[in-house]
Parts: structure tokens; sequence; C-alpha cells
């Protein structure tokens, strides 16, 4: 039963709790530890909030202007038996609008693709994720709308995502 | 060299079951110490040496075993054993590829690690690692690890000193899995990240498992660039893993030389080592898949990769079709749908709704319809008539095409029926050693090789345009000629075979019988090359200006055909320097070979004794006739 990803996956659940980054959390859903449910909290999208550093550089939100502030986005995360040598597929639940996330929900980063290393954790994982939310990479787009207007036209894009965000609390 | 075949055998596959580890006999030195491996190299080199002597005779399976001899115990006999293999007659001439079992791959693999870890003095999993980030190219390694050894270390993810310290005692936490671990339970690769072993394990798994990427893996920091190469791999990894692990690495191989290709017939895992610069394109593995080093479609000799792909194209798309619609049928002049006609009077009417009247000639309406007969040019009609006539010639061909196709792909089952059962019951029956009846397979594979060329003839044909009418008649001739002759091969190989199947009939009789298949063979090889050599130039014997040859000419053109070709037996060649000089001839008076009788320019038999131009017996070659043996097999005639 307790398979070396099981194991880990624990390992990683009680890190998470013992030493919580700023602005998520995650936990399995009962009796499945396999398939995680995670929240990333917008208001703590800024600059200097995020206390998993060390894997990734360049931060250039400004505390000031994120628009993603207030915003609880819901995901989801299923892992395999190959964990950790083989990343989950993270989906979001909750709506978005990002240059990077597709309409279904799931993400574009290259840490979930080809740049996984199983040294990552969840916490990893889910600051990764909310570090790319205000610092999209628009030469990847998995939404081509999004990724137009967050180029060209900020005022639009900051105002889409201010309604993503207003979704995202009334959204069960 | 036969009785000892078996042995050497065995010796070569014990061999390459040792190769399955390119190097691991020496995984636990880290950095490799010159002398402990000397020998070994030297073995590695002098085998590679006695095989680049072999390459041009790579093609016979026994060759092959005789290789694996030198490698394993005496190389002293290299040099005799190539002398004797170049005696043999091999069953296609001019070697312009040597094929490679996937022991020859591994050997070259092998010999390419040897070289650059003993040049460069580390370990062979490091050289194995530059090798494949070099993209196996030696001489790039040593250019720039010559000009830039840290360059090129980086280059490969091969690090000199650690990049962190690691404790040597008390234990330490995985950062992969979060376990506490003894020292020993952990490893590293040079950059000195441990981890345990479970997780390296899972870790070199996983990612063999992803595919041949795994050639490059790196340590599972994600910043760190360390190669995990083969030695972690050894050590973690299970046979199955490992085995795959080592086909990646053979397949980086092939892919990285241009030279070599895998075959691609169905199952097969040699690959082909073609040598450059050869013109003859068709290489043949001993898989006996024959395909074209070009395209990599199946052989098409005498015809080039273009026409193939136009032909093959053209055989599978509807053009055919619609020129049949175009040729047979006629549009409905009210609603234009195409109309067969079906019955014999000229009076259409069309299907409902439209019952239109008209007349099939004309395409006038039946109402106000008189007479039709008088010509006044019709463009429509005109080409009509042309697409009729363009199907009818695509037909020709395309029949022809695909029947000697099917025959060669009967004739490979039939090889294999051959070699499989009748060989053995033929060695039984007429009490012969079985190396005395390799001649009915050497006259099947030939057969088969006869029945490619011919078929691809009929898309040269088709494609050579219908103006050069003088090349159009050689073409013809000279495919008629070798069609004839591939039958009587086939026929012989095939039906006469088969009395000597079943009974024990005289000594003297079968070898009547080998002799004659042998030299039907020989022929029938030599007729083809020729052909091949001549269609390949183009026909270019023909004067494109001369529109008509005239019939007692042709027979020059080939005997002209087979004096241009190079490889021909020396007493072949002797009695064809005749030809010529008879074409050169044609227009005046001749001397019958027989009689010597001085006949007028106009005779085309003799005179005095009645002889004139003839066929040969034996191979069915048309003689001149100022020549009285065979220009072909120098038989003498029937008198």
């Amino acid at each position: 039963m307790s398979t070396p990803a099981r194991k880990r996956l624990m390992r990683d659940f009680k890190r998470l709790q013992q030493d919580p980054p700023a602005g998520i959390s995650g936990a399995p859903q009962d009796n499945n530890i396999m398939l995680w449910n995670a929240v990333i909290f917008g208001s703590y999208i800024k600059y200097g909030s995020i206390s998993y550093s060390g894997f990734f550089s360049g931060w250039d939100c400004s505390p000031d202007d994120t628009p993603w502030d207030g915003g609880t986005f819901k995901l989801t995360l299923q892992f395999t038996e190959d964990y950790p040598n083989k990343p989950p597929t993270v989906r979001f639940i909750s709506r978005m609008f990002h240059p990077n996330i597709y309409a279904d929900g799931s993400i574009c980063l290259d840490i979930l693709q080809n740049q996984w290393s199983p040294i990552y954790d969840v916490a990893a994982i889910l600051t990764s994720i909310q570090s790319l939310l205000c610092d999209p990479n628009p030469n990847s787009p998995a939404n081509s709308e999004a990724a137009r207007m967050f180029s060209e036209n900020k005022r639009e894009y900051n105002r889409r995502v201010r309604e993503i965000v207003e979704q995202s609390w009334t959204a069960d | 060299m036969a009785a000892s075949d078996s042995d050497d055998v065995n010796l070569a596959y014990d061999d390459t079951a040792d190769d399955d580890y390119f190097y691991l006999d020496d995984t636990d030195d880290d950095l490799h110490p010159p002398q402990a491996s000397d020998s070994l190299d030297d073995d590695q080199l002098q085998g590679s040496d006695s095989r680049n002597g072999d390459d041009d005779d790579l093609l016979q399976s026994s060759d092959r075993h005789d290789e694996g001899d030198h490698d394993c115990d005496d190389n002293d006999d290299g040099d005799e054993n190539a002398l004797e293999e170049d005696d043999q007659d091999s069953p296609i001439s001019g070697q312009n590829f040597s094929v490679l079992t996937e022991a020859d791959i591994r050997h070259r693999i092998k010999d390419n690690i040897a070289e650059v870890s003993s040049v460069l003095s580390i370990s062979k999993n490091e050289a194995s690692s530059l090798l494949l980030h070099y993209n196996w190219s030696v001489n790039n390694i040593f250019d720039s690890w010559f000009a830039d050894e840290k360059a090129a270390r980086e280059k490969a993810g091969l690090f000199l000193e650690p990049l962190i310290e690691s404790p040597d005692h008390g234990s330490s936490i995985c950062v992969i899995c979060f376990e506490d671990y003894p020292c020993d339970g952990t490893k590293s690769t040079s950059c000195g990240h441990r981890y345990c072993n479970d997780c390296w394990s899972s870790y070199i798994k996983t990612a063999i498992a992803d595919g041949p990427q795994s050639l490059l893996l790196t340590c599972p920091h994600p910043s760190c660039r360390a190669a995990v190469g083969e030695d972690m791999v050894g050590l973690f990894a299970s046979e199955k893993e490992k085995n795959k692990y080592f086909s990646y690495i053979v397949m980086s191989y092939i892919e990285s030389k241009k030279m070599i290709k895998w075959c691609p017939g169905p199952g097969c895992e040699n690959a082909i080592d073609f040598v450059a610069g050869s013109e003859n394109l068709d290489v043949s593995c001993l898989c006996s898949h024959s395909f074209c080093w070009n395209c990599t479609q199946d052989a098409h000799r005498p015809v080039d990769c273009e026409t193939v792909t136009k032909w093959m194209s053209k055989n599978s798309s509807e053009s055919g079709n619609v020129n049949y619609i175009l040729a047979f049928t006629k549009p409905c002049p009210k609603c234009k749908r195409p109309i067969e006609k079906n019955m014999g009077c000229s009076h259409m009417t069309c299907r409902a709704p439209c019952l239109y009247e008209f007349c099939w000639l004309c395409l006038g309406d039946w109402n106000n319809h008189g007479t039709c007969n008088r010509f006044k040019g019709n463009p429509e009609e005109e080409k009509r008539e042309k697409a009729k006539q363009y199907v009818i010639k695509y037909t020709h061909y395309f029949e022809r095409w695909a029947t000697n196709q099917n025959s060669m792909k009967k004739g490979a089952a039939d090889l294999q029926k051959v070699q499989t059962e009748q060989i053995e019951v033929l060695s039984r029956i007429q009490a012969q050693p079985l190396a005395q009846i390799s001649f009915v397979t050497e006259a099947w594979k030939q057969i088969i090789e006869c029945r490619r060329v011919l078929a691809w003839t009929y898309a040269y044909g088709f494609y050579l345009p219908e103006e050069c009418e003088a090349k159009r008649n050689l073409f013809e001739y000279l495919q008629g000629q070798a069609e004839s002759g591939l039958e009587r091969l086939h026929d012989c190989a095939e039906k006469e075979l088969q009395s000597y199947l079943k009974d024990k009939i005289s000594v003297e009789g079968f070898i009547e019988f080998r002799k004659k298949l042998t030299l039907l063979t020989r022929v029938t090889r030599n007729y083809f090359d020729n052909l091949v050599a001549a269609l390949q130039n183009g026909l270019s014997d023909v004067n494109s200006g001369s529109s008509s040859v005239s019939k007692k000419r042709k027979s020059n053109w080939a005997a002209a055909a087979v004096n241009a070709a190079p490889a021909l037996d020396t007493n072949i060649n002797d009695n064809s320097a005749t030809a010529p000089a008879a074409a050169a001839s044609a227009m005046e008076p001749w001397a019958c070979a027989y009689c010597s009788y001085e006949n007028q320019s106009s005779a085309t038999n003799c005179a005095m004794c009645g002889r004139g131009s003839w066929t040969c017996d034996v191979c069915t070659y048309a003689n001149p006739r100022t020549s009285a043996t065979c220009a072909m097999c120098t038989e003498a005639p029937e008198p």
C-alpha cells in the first residue's frame, strides 16, 4: 500500500503543514493521497511574499498593482505512482484569465513539463504557480487573448483579471 | 572454412554477449588508469582494423562470423581469411555497402569509446558521455577537448571536482524522498549531489522508460547539468532497462552517421553502411530486403528515385480513373454527367431527370440531328482520343510492372522454401553435399533481383519519351531479350528442379542440370547488369538524331551494351569485342561465321549455308550473324 510515491506525498503534506508558504494551502482529498485540492490566495501575490525561494529568479510585480489581490483560486493536483519522478497533472478549477492557463484550467509551466525535477515538492509546485500568476510568459501563450492583452493593453488585462477575482468569491 | 563455421558462430555470439555492456568491466574506476585496459584496447583496435579490411565483403554471413573470430582470438589469420573471402563469388557485383548487424554496431561503438578514452585518458564512462554529446564525432571531441578541455567537459556534464562537498561520514537526508540515509546508502555522480539508491534507481528507470532522451540524463537537481551516464545506469537499472538503454545508444550512433541507415525491412535490426560516392544506390540487407539507399523505397534500378515517386503516386492516385472517365465516357451535353455508352446505336438518352437525347458522335441534339459524318476537327474529341491512348498505355505498363513485382514477391517466398526445405531434400536425394547445391539459391536470388529490375524497366518504358523512336526500339528490344532470358532461368529453376526433388536421376544428369542452371544464372546476371547500365546511361548508345534503327542492328546495340558494362567475365569480353566491329560494318559485305562466304550487305542470311543472326540455345542471347560462338556464354550453336 505504501509505495514510494505515497510515502513521499505524506512527507510533502507534513512539510506543507509544518512550514506553509504564504498564500497557498493544499491537502490530499479524503482517503485519496494521490489527488490533492489546493488554493492559491491572490492577496499574497506580492513582491517578497515567496518564502520558498531558490527555484526562481526575477520577480517584478510591485506590491500595489497586482490585480490578483483578493482572489481565491482553486486547483487540483493529480499524482501518479511515478511521483516524484514525474510531475503531477495540475489544473485550475476556478475560471482563470491568464496568458499561460488554458481554457480548461491546465497550466503551461516549464517545471510541470520538461523542466521537472524530482526535487520539487507540492509546496514548490504551488509557489511556482503563484509566481506565474503575476509574472506570465507571453511567449508561450495558452490563452492568446490574454497574452495579447497582457502585452498590448494592460489596463484592459487588469480589468479582466479583476473580473476573474470577483468570480472566484462567488464560485462554490 | 565451412567446416569450422559452427565454432566460429558460437565464439562470435559469446563475444556479443559480453558486449552488452560497452565498458562495464571498469565502471568502478572513476578515473580510468590507462594500463588497466591496454590489452582490451589493443584487441578492439585490431578488431576494427581487420573489419575495415573486410568491409567490402560483409554481405555474406559467413564472412561476418569470421570477423567475430578475429576479434575473439587470433588476429593473425585475419588477412588470410580476407583473401579467401575475396575469391568468393558474391551475389551482387561491386559492393557499394556493407551490412552491419547489431553486434557489428556494438563493436564500432566500443571502438569509438575505447579510442576517446585512451587518447584523452578518461574513463570509458566519460568517453561515452562525450560521444553522446558530440554526436559520435571523435574528431569534434578531440578538437574541442584540446582547444578547451573545461568547456568540453562542461558541455558533456563531466566535472573534475564535485560542485558541493559531500560528507563522507554520518548520515544525510536524501532531498528527493526526505528520508535519512547513512552515507553508503547514497550515491552521487561527478557533481557531488547525493541521493539515496532507491531514488536514483527510480529516477533512472523512469528516464529510460521515457525514451532515448535518457542518454542525456542529468543530475536530478534542477540547476545541475552533471551527466548521469552508463555507469549509473549499470548500477541502478534492471537487465531489461539496461538493454533498452543500450539500444538507445545503438540508435543514437546510427542516427548520427550520415552514411549508415537502418534497413527498412520489416522486423530487421540491421543497418547498412553505404560507401560514399557509390553510383549504385541499391543495397540489400542480410534479411534479403533490398532498398534504394537514397529514398529507402524498395530497390528500383534502373529508374531513378524521382521516377519511382512519380510512378508510385500515379499508381495510387485517382488520376488513372479520371483518365478512364475522360477516355471512355462523354459528358451529357445538357447536364454534364459522364455517360458511358453501353449499347450499339448512337442515339443516346440521358438518365432521368435529364432525359436529354443526343448523338454520341457529335453530341448534337437528336431532334435536329441529320448526319454528322463530315470531318470538322474537334479539339474535345482529340483530347479524348489522347486520354484514351494514355490510359491504354498506362494499363499496359502498369500490368507488366505489377506482374513482375508479384513474381518477385513469389520468388522471395520460393527462395524461402528453397532455403528451408528443398535444399536439404535435394542434398539427400541426389546425395550431394549442401555446398554443391548452393547454385539453386543463387539462381533464385538472381531471379528475384531480375524480376525487380524487369518490373522497373516498365516504369522506365512508360516515361521514355515517345519521340525517341530509336531509343524506344532499342529499349523494347533489350527488354524483350531480358524478359525471355529471365523466363528461361525462372522456368529452369522452378520446373526442372522439381524432377530432381523426387527421385535420384543420375549423377551425370544432376551435374548437367547444375551446369545449366549455373550458366543461366550467370548469363542472366550479366545481361541484367548490362541492361541496367545501359538504361541508367539513358541509352546513350543511340544517336537520337537517327530515327530508324534497322532490326538487324538492334542485336549489335545489345552487344554494344554488353561491351559497355564494366564487370564482365574475361572470356565474354573477348568474344563480344567483335560486336562493335560488326555494328560498324553492318552496311558492308559480311563474312559468314561458318562457311566464311562473303555476303552482300543486303543479305540477312548467308547465301551459301543459309545461316543468319541466331539465338543462343543455352542463354537465349541474340548473336549477330558474324559470330560463331555466343557472345554471352561462349556456347557454340547447334549445327
